[in-house]
């Protein structure tokens, strides 16, 4: 659903809302009679007298409509005031606090969120009699406890986050850090459940009403179908104009509360938020059209980009996050790809593997693989090449195995879906492959939880190597292992490199990572490819201000270089 | 700068902060499991206005050693010993008063920032839960003021924006600003510089480096770098698997390493550095 369609939603809510207001406060002085008086005669159908006709006692509906809304409004907004703010405390408390605290009242939800409404209701009413009370307070029983669990299970996730951290380091309290960071946190949840329950309990109180057990004295939305069912009205034609126009008032409450609850959860959670694929479809077939004619793939070139444009909407612009970048790959070879945060260098390897975000799309520009140009193949097409012979490397893979999958089911689940192989080829080249990344075959069973972070970042490797693709993508596959295990990482690809040939796309913005595994490097800036050359080169004899600085910035363990960069740093 | 530094004799400084037999498990309560424990037994000291530099592998135990001492992390066994009182016999109350001069920088220069405060509420932060100035809103006004000119941020330009307008490298500034308005004696600064990019990284130590110089503060400096800390630190304690397992000037730890963890850390950093 687009941005403004959400919003209409919201209005068109807004709208039936304001109409059932408008019934119940400006009502009393519309209609001339009192609801509970018999004010015309029984069974009167619409007219100029009564607008919506009477009932077998001759009171005027649309003013039982009236009194209905008040009722409804009423009991619908208190219990839901009620629930929301019970389970608020609740649940803000339970999170917090964890232990004891948290393991009691979460038994209590249980029980509650067991509770039959129905019985419930029949047993308080039988205690405390019928009434609006009771109605509420049953309401209130039924809902609060899964406001309880959502508002706790968002509480948990809030407790450990930096901020909260931040603010116990400085020594803030309890009640301090409840009231100034996990409150204002969960707010924007609240708001949204307490309309859901708001519509909830309308449709309760209507139900309950209309079974009878509402307040007899009281009318409702509820207790006129309740009347009309009981007294007859299905046997004339009464039931037009006494059955149908209360149905509406209720159907119209709860969808506009659905509706603006839709609206607000959208609002919070803007991953809810489909994107509209086909359009973005179609703006990049216009972009392609526009597109100047590209030449050819280069004939020795493995990948060939060549003027690639990535860009995405934001704030009615465009943003250009990989800005006209050509290069290409030779079989063999491993390219750096250098840049700080916010380059464009991943943005560059998720277009490679047409696994852009959307909507962030390929505006011009063509990207060869063997010959065809990855950005006009079909999406069954791109996913055939996909993990086959193009391997990707995506960032933090290490942490992204499947936990309830084995090293070999994970490596077999690769092989299967790109080529038909018996069980024992499958079982062969695990093990090949396996010996391949330095990995024990003893390992092939274990689960992801058991590896340290370097043999799990060795089971990745094997997962990228397993269909023997021609070319890697590696999005920093050093990123978040310490000193040692990284160096073990990059011996582990220039191994590989050498004996399989590899050709590789290596992606990181350690510098030294890259110096020393890429045979060229390409250092990128703000979307734009702004030094390229042999990697040695550019290390030793790059002019270009940026990638002096880059270079200079390495903190070195030899004290000579050091000095330099350090005093480099001091002049600034 | 280090000749600065190493001018002022570290070793007749008093202790700040002493650290014994700490000792901690994570998961089963009690650890009546055979869980290993994530600390177990280390025991160091800071001294006034001393940077010291605590290394190791991911996993190794750093991150929760600095928080133990930020008071944001419970501790199994060990004592703490903080300008001669100890942390971990009094009441959680009195310890937030005791520890009002040991502030924190975080890692995550995005996640420690609150999105729903300005600078200035962000800044002043410490001063409101310390219940300083209360009365007194101008005065807290102008100590942010004051923070933020330290940490090289112009007041005018920062104070009424949000975190998320910032760059990674600003918004540690700010949280550098943060740790120093109640004029710490201690900041624990855990890899302050790690989600940052390479070229920002050295502007950070600078800019902590000078903070140090004019106002006496010590800092527990957490790294899995150890080339960060040459030129940073005044000493090293290099920590694996819970333990100090080898301590002294971040020179004679890089050219002169004595135990086994420690040589290997290094001919890591060193073929890394051949280029």
């Amino acid at each position: 659903m687009s941005r403004i369609g959400s919003k209409m939603i919201g209005w068109l809510g807004a709208f039936l809302l304001a109409i059932v207001l408008l019934l119940a406060f400006v009502g009393p002085y519309l209609v001339p009679y009192d609801a509970s008086e018999q004010s015309g005669a029984p069974f009167q159908p619409p007219g100029k007298e009564h607008w919506l006709g009477t009932n077998d006692m001759g009171q005027d509906i649309l003013a039982e409509l009236v009194v209905g809304a008040r009722t409804s409004l009423t009991v619908g907004i208190v219990a839901a005031l009620l629930a929301t703010l019970i389970g608020t405390v609740v649940g803000l408390v339970s999170g917090y606090s964890g232990g004891f605290l948290d393991a009691f009242f979460m038994r209590i939800v249980d029980i509650c969120l067991t509770l039959p409404f129905l019985p419930l209701m029949i047993v308080i009413g039988v205690y405390i009699g019928p009434s609006l009370l009771t109605q509420v307070l049953v309401i209130t029983l039924v809902m609060w406890a899964g406001k309880a669990r959502k508002i706790r299970a968002q509480t948990l996730s809030f407790r450990t986050r930096g901020a909260v951290l931040a603010a116990r380091s400085m020594g803030a309290g309890h009640f301090y850090i409840l009231r100034k960071h996990i409150f204002p946190s969960i707010l924007p949840l609240v708001i949204p459940q307490f309309v859901q329950a708001v519509n909830v309990s309308i449709l309760m109180e209507s139900s309950l009403s209309f079974l009878g057990m509402g307040d007899p004295l009281s009318k409702s939305w509820g207790s006129i179908l309740f009347y009309a069912n009981s007294r007859s009205a299905f046997l004339t034609e009464a039931w037009m104009w006494w059955v149908i126009p209360p149905g509406l008032c209720i159907v119209m409450t709860v969808l506009a509360f659905s509706l603006i609850g839709y609206y607000l959860e959208e609002r919070v959670n803007p991953r809810l938020r489909a994107y509209q694929a086909p359009a973005a479809k179609r703006d990049r077939r216009l972009a392609q059209e526009k597109l100047a004619a590209v030449k050819p793939a280069a004939a020795d070139a493995l990948l060939d980009v060549q003027n690639l444009t990535v860009q995405y909407p934001k704030d009615g612009g465009t943003v250009r996050a990989v800005d006209a970048v050509s290069f290409a790959l030779r079989k063999g070879e491993v390219l750096g790809l250098v840049g700080e945060s916010g380059s464009g260098k991943s943005t560059i390897a998720s277009a490679v593997m047409q696994l852009l975000k959307p909507p962030a799309l390929v505006s011009q520009g063509a990207i060869y693989f063997a010959g065809s140009d990855l950005t006009q193949l079909s999406s069954e097409e791109v996913r055939r090449l996909r993990g086959n012979r193009i391997a990707w490397i995506p960032q933090a893979a290490m942490n992204a195995l499947n936990p309830v999958m084995n090293v070999r089911e994970q490596l077999a689940e690769a092989l299967r879906s790109h080529q038909s192989m018996s069980k024992d080829e499958i079982a062969e080249r695990i093990d090949e492959v396996l010996a391949q990344v330095g990995l024990a075959s003893r390992w092939a069973a274990a689960f992801p939880h058991e590896l340290s972070g370097g043999m799990r970042q060795r089971v990745v490797i094997a997962m990228a190597l397993v269909n023997k693709p021609d070319l890697i993508i590696a999005d920093e596959p050093t990123t978040g292992l310490d000193v040692m295990v990284q160096v073990e990482i990059i011996k582990l690809l220039k191994n590989l490199q050498r004996t399989l040939g590899l050709s590789m796309v290596f992606i990181s913005h350690d510098l030294p990572v890259v110096l020393s595994l890429a045979d060229r490097t390409l250092i990128m800036n703000q979307g734009k490819i702004v030094d390229q050359g042999n990697t040695l080169a550019l290390a030793k004899t790059s002019t270009h201000p940026y990638t002096r600085r880059l270079i200079d910035s390495i903190p070195r363990l030899t004290p000579a270089l050091e000095q330099r960069s350090l005093q480099g740093q001091g002049q600034r | 700068m280090g000749v600065h530094k190493q001018e002022r004799d570290t070793m007749q400084q008093k202790v700040l902060l002493q650290v014994s037999g700490l000792y901690k498990t994570y998961g089963s309560k009690g650890a009546s499991r055979q869980a290993a424990p994530v600390i177990d037994g280390a025991s160091f000291s800071i001294r006034q206005t001393e940077t010291v530099g605590l290394v190791g592998a991911s996993g190794a135990g750093k991150s929760t050693i600095g928080r133990i001492i930020a008071g944001i992390e419970q501790v199994d066994k060990g004592k703490l010993i903080y300008q001669g009182q100890d942390l971990l016999a009094m009441k959680a109350k009195e310890r937030r008063a005791a520890t009002r001069s040991i502030q924190m920088v975080f890692q995550d220069p995005y996640e420690s920032l609150s999105s729903r405060m300005t600078i200035e509420q962000l800044v002043a932060e410490p001063l409101v839960i310390a219940r300083l100035h209360k009365n007194d809103p101008a005065k807290r006004t102008e100590l942010v003021r004051e923070a933020l000119r330290e940490v090289a941020l112009s007041p005018e330009r920062y104070m009424h924006r949000y975190a998320h307008e910032l760059s990674g490298g600003e918004r540690q500034r700010v949280g550098l600003a943060r740790a120093f308005i109640t004029r710490p004696q201690l900041i624990v600064a855990d890899e302050p510089t790690s989600m940052l990019d390479t070229s920002l990284r050295l502007d950070l130590l600078g800019l902590m480096r000078e903070l140090s110089q004019r106002h006496e503060i010590a800092y527990l400096f957490i790294t899995h770098d150890l080339a960060l800390t040459r030129g940073f630190c005044d000493r090293l304690l290099v920590l694996n698997q819970g333990q100090i397992v080898e301590t002294g000037t971040p020179e004679e730890v890089t050219e002169n390493p004595q135990h086994p963890f420690t040589l290997r850390l290094i001919e890591a950093l060193r073929e890394l550095d051949q280029f």
